[in-house]
């Protein structure tokens, strides 16, 4: 009882303190100090342990860090949270699940919990947002924007690269008619996300967009950009500019295909993957590569973000330990560690601008103006059946390709597997 | 053996009974515990409409059931288990019962050889899966390399874009990882027949076959039995290979995978839920007619 | 005489025939796998498929065993520490989930056979029927369960529900094995007075050996190669088996093929070791029993 009471007097006297000295000394009190943290992140979210120790000194907080596979990640999300338990105090929230944990409530609202400033530095930082508020703050930037081959374009004598999608199939023939690449375009066609991501992307490289405001699909006539995206991509695949071993492969493996030389465009290529790309240890094209504005038929550039966030369970025990954690990976000197470790490009505007300034960008001035386009894929945020459509439309891209289905019965099975998957 | 256990005195069996409950108590615990409890509650949520995207969690009944009938994704990805199953269990039987022979058969090095026989089984299913798509692969697979070297084929063939290659190109994956279990199974039930039995069929004529047919066939049977019932429901269940191979595509899609897309990535549970039950139940019922067959047989020797 | 050492030879000839096509079968893809993780990452994109590995490099396995290691072109620790641990875990809970598998089978398999209580055959008919529940399908509530028990992350727990996985199949096989051996043996233990306990743990079991061993055999294999249940239910690096760990190699901006493969490589070692030595006991358990 005594030592209870002496406890509490303790404590009171400490609050008063903190009360007159303000919040710097409250920092340097560490009030959170001795805390277990765990995170649970996919590798390319795992910072080097240099970085996190940094942390660790600055707040006292022990990191537990998990890292996972990103589908991994989903599965164990959902069975603890189903078990009523938290997958851990500060995880991963990809922009695709942003519907399903916004409907179902899986994680607090971050408003007031993290730096309001750097949130609103961070442009991609809306998309994580599910009824006005805010579910998670990105610790990436992932944009997507053309990368080509220089080298094989120049000889194929194309001096710059293409602005709509007419000039990059007229790009690719030549190349293809030089024989400098046997398929020049690289695009998945797999029945997995990455297929879907691209079409995505080309729909609004060709004027259009998935759904209208009440989420009615607006690809299903022939005049729609969606239509006309698929349209592209099989014509392009029947014309022989597309592997068609694309229908067996990821996104990941597409961008091995790019490395080695064996394509001449990454359409839809990621951002933070150019530094990759221009690396001699990584990459067989190291001196080739460049990035250009995606094409569009409309004169000004449009790209989508899918971006990757960390945000807060409901359930996590540790909220304040965890929002501390989300603060600092917002920090300018996190983001640019983290580039450089991992290759993530920071989120934050400005720590891009900062980072561009220094040199430390390849291609940055076209990244800046890509990332200045960048939409969310729904404007009225990700809805919760998203990913039972997104795998519709894979597959669906994939029959297409392997010649099972007309591009006409392809949309329309993607519109009735829309219309399924937000009916249910 | 019923008849030398009913002359045993009445002091005797109640023993018997206690010992015998003791040694099966733990099995009962694990099993009720850990199995048959989840499984129950398992079977109680399918009957709800359990949807995470959706408030409440009213009874719907066998509407959930109902609803997987009227899927088409879900009849292609029946239709494919089914092609699955047949094949896995047909390949890996023979091929089981092929090396368990050769197996038996050899004197010197039997050790290694198993060893070699087993590694399949022992790869991490995740590295296996990465092995055969990077034999696989249409670029610089090794599949594609024999196939030109050997001049049957003059191009890379993309081996996914045929369905029907598609199925049976996982199925192997699955068969190659799979095998070895019904190879020791099925060694280890040779190797219980006692040498001497041949001896006698030799001396009484027999050949080869006919030892194999009267002799060996009927002796392994519930070894047999049990290989087929195993391969039956790691075929019911296959899901990695064909998840790492082709993904969601719909040419290749198993019912797990189904399963795993309803309950894990459109957090409709009980859906899930429902058709899993569904699967267990085909699995059982396949695996009954190879068990009842058995029982059948071993019951009149 | 000719045509009867003609038949020899040929039977001799076919029994090699076999044998080559079955290491080629099993042999074929590991020893791919074994050429990818030789292999530069620069080279296995590069050309057409080569046969054997043109320049053998290391690299993998420094970036698996070594202090240091390249990622992304960046020096980063090793990954030796995360992968000695998950290698251990793997070890562990296979061998605990192997040995209670076992040994409760052995005992509770020869009470199925021997031994008459009350409801005997329904609880085995039950019991092996649940091999046929898919992982999936218990998932949830087994994952409520475990937290309510305290057993999530812990090699007890995750040992406990591989033994709830691999027992039918275990139970089943013995079984059979008992069913096959002859009473007279036990009889007439029992008639010298011995119990029944000693007489299967003296008797019977000495000459189960090969189905025990069998039985080891299947439980350590299929446990070492679980996936989705640690995925769950072993969640940091406390538990976490190699099976987990090795996926996490995918990285996001490239496929790490080499990495992979010499990880599996490694990874195949202790249960080809398992088979090696405990094989020994399947044909020396079985000598036994004969001479006896």
């Amino acid at each position: 009882m005594m030592k209870k009471h002496l406890n509490m007097t303790i404590a009171t006297v400490l609050l008063l303190q903190v009360g007159t000295a303000g919040l710097a000394l409250a920092e340097d009190a560490k009030p959170l100090a001795g805390q277990h943290l765990s995170v649970l992140l996919p590798p390319w979210g795992t910072l080097p342990k240099e970085m996190t120790d940094g942390f660790t000194a600055k707040t006292g907080i022990i990191l537990d860090t998990q890292t996972l596979g990103w589908d991994d990640i989903h599965t164990k999300i959902v069975t603890s949270t189903v078990a009523n338990t938290a997958p851990g105090d500060a995880t991963e929230v990809d922009w695709s699940w942003v519907g399903q944990f916004g409907a179902s409530k899986w994680y607090q609202p971050l408003d007031g919990l993290v730096t309001a400033d750097a949130v609103a530095d961070a442009p991609t930082a809306k998309i994580f947002t599910y009824d006005g508020k805010l579910l998670a703050v990105p610790y990436n930037n992932d944009f997507r924007v053309l990368i080509y081959n220089k080298t094989q374009l120049e000889k194929a004598g194309i001096k710059t690269p293409p602005k709509t999608p007419d000039e990059l199939l007229k790009a690719a023939k030549a190349i293809k008619e030089a024989k400098i690449a046997t398929y020049p375009i690289g695009l998945p066609l797999s029945a997995t996300e990455g297929t879907s991501t691209t079409w995505y992307l080309l729909t609004k490289a060709f004027g259009g967009d998935l759904f209208d405001k009440d989420f009615k699909p607006m690809f299903v006539d022939p005049q729609s950009g969606g239509y006309k995206a698929l349209s592209f991509e099989i014509q392009a695949l029947k014309d022989g500019l597309i592997d068609p071993a694309m229908t067996g492969l990821k996104d990941v493996e597409v961008q091995e295909l790019f490395k080695s030389g064996k394509i001449s465009f990454d359409v839809a290529g990621w951002a933070g993957n150019l530094a990759v790309y221009a690396d001699a240890s990584k990459s067989q094209v190291a001196n080739d590569v460049a990035a250009a504005l995606m094409p569009s038929t409309t004169g000004s550039t449009r790209t989508i973000g899918l971006p990757e966030a960390i945000g807060i369970p409901a359930a996590s025990a540790n909220s304040k330990a965890a929002a501390a954690f989300i603060n600092w990976m917002l920090e300018p000197e996190t983001e640019i560690g983290s580039f450089n470790a991992l290759g993530n490009l920071p989120p934050r505007l400005s720590v891009l601008k900062q980072l561009n300034a220094k040199g430390g960008l390849k291609d940055g001035d076209v990244l800046l103006a890509q990332a200045a386009a960048v939409e969310p894929l729904f404007a009225q945020g990700t809805p919760g059946w998203y990913p039972e459509f997104s795998a519709a439309v894979a597959s669906a891209i994939n029959q297409a390709a392997k010649g099972q289905l007309t591009v006409d019965q392809a949309v329309q099975q993607v519109a009735e597997a829309a219309k399924t998957a937000s009916q249910e | 053996m019923t008849a030398t256990l009913s002359q045993k005195g009445p002091r005797r069996r109640y023993g018997e009974v206690n010992l015998g409950l003791a040694l099966v108590i733990p099995v009962i615990v694990i099993m009720g515990g850990l199995v048959v409890f989840p499984l129950l509650s398992t079977i109680v949520d399918s009957f709800y409409r359990i949807n995470l995207m959706r408030p409440g969690t009213p009874f719907t009944g066998l509407g959930n059931y109902a609803d997987l009938l009227q899927d088409t994704s879900v009849r292609r990805s029946w239709v494919n288990t089914f092609y699955y199953v047949m094949m896995a269990v047909v390949l890996e039987t023979l091929g089981g019962l092929a090396a368990a022979l050769l197996l038996n058969k050899i004197k010197y090095g039997r050790r290694w050889l198993l060893a070699a026989v087993v590694l399949p089984w022992c790869l991490p299913p995740v590295v296996n899966a990465v092995v055969w798509l990077w034999i696989y692969n249409p670029s610089y697979g090794l599949l594609n390399g024999i196939l030109q070297a050997a001049g049957l084929t003059s191009a890379p063939v993309v081996f996914f874009n045929d369905p029907k290659l598609a199925l049976f190109l996982v199925t192997i994956v699955h068969v190659w990882r799979m095998m070895p279990l019904t190879a020791i199974i099925l060694l280890a039930a040779l190797q219980s027949i006692p040498e001497d039995l041949y001896q006698a069929a030799k001396l009484d004529g027999a050949g080869a076959f006919k030892s194999f047919r009267l002799i060996t066939l009927p002796l392994i049977a519930s070894g047999l039995a049990i290989a087929l019932s195993q391969s039956t429901v790691f075929a019911f269940n296959l899901f990695d290979e064909a998840w790492i191979l082709s993904g969601s595509s719909l040419d290749t899609r198993t019912v797990m995978i189904q399963v795993y897309m309803f309950a894990f990535q459109n957090m409709k549970f009980s859906l899930g839920m429902a058709l899993s039950l569904m699967a267990m139940l085909a699995s059982l019922l396949v695996s009954l007619v190879y068990v009842l067959k058995v029982y059948r047989e071993t019951r009149f020797d | 005489m000719s045509s009867r050492s003609l038949k020899f030879i040929s039977g001799k000839l076919g029994i090699v025939l076999a044998v080559v096509v079955l290491l080629v079968w099993s042999l074929g893809p590991i020893y791919w796998s074994v050429v990818t993780s030789l292999t530069s990452p620069t080279d296995l994109v590069s050309a057409t498929p080569h046969f054997w590995p043109t320049h053998v490099t290391l690299e993998h396995y420094a970036r698996l065993f070594g202090s240091t290691s390249m990622s992304q072109g960046n020096e980063v620790q090793s990954v030796w520490p995360q992968f000695s641990a998950a290698l251990l875990n793997s070890l562990i809970t296979s061998v605990v989930a192997t040995v209670l598998t076992v040994v409760i089978a052995a005992f509770s398999a020869y009470a199925f056979v021997r031994l008459r209580f009350p409801g005997r055959d329904m609880i085995f008919v039950l019991v092996v029927a649940t091999l046929a529940i898919p992982a999936y399908t218990v998932m949830i509530p087994l994952y409520r369960l475990m937290i309510s028990l305290k057993l999530v992350d812990t090699y007890l727990g995750v040992s406990l529900i591989y033994v709830s996985a691999f027992l039918p199949l275990a139970l089943w096989l013995m079984r059979s094995v008992y069913q096959a051996m002859p009473l007279s043996l036990e009889e007439a233990a029992w008639l010298d007075g011995a119990s029944k306990v000693y007489t299967l743990v003296r008797i019977v079991m000495p000459l189960a050996a090969p189905g025990l061993i069998a039985a080891a055999i299947i439980t350590f294999l299929n446990a070492w190669g679980q996936f989705l249940v640690p995925l769950v239910f072993s969640p940091t690096l406390a538990t976490k088996p190699l099976t987990v760990l090795i996926p996490e190699f995918v990285g996001r901006n490239y496929v790490d093929y080499g990495l992979i493969n010499a990880a599996g490589i490694v990874a195949i070692i202790p249960p080809v070791l398992v088979v090696l030595f405990l094989n020994r006991f399947l044909v020396s358990g079985l000598m036994a029993g004969a001479t006896k």
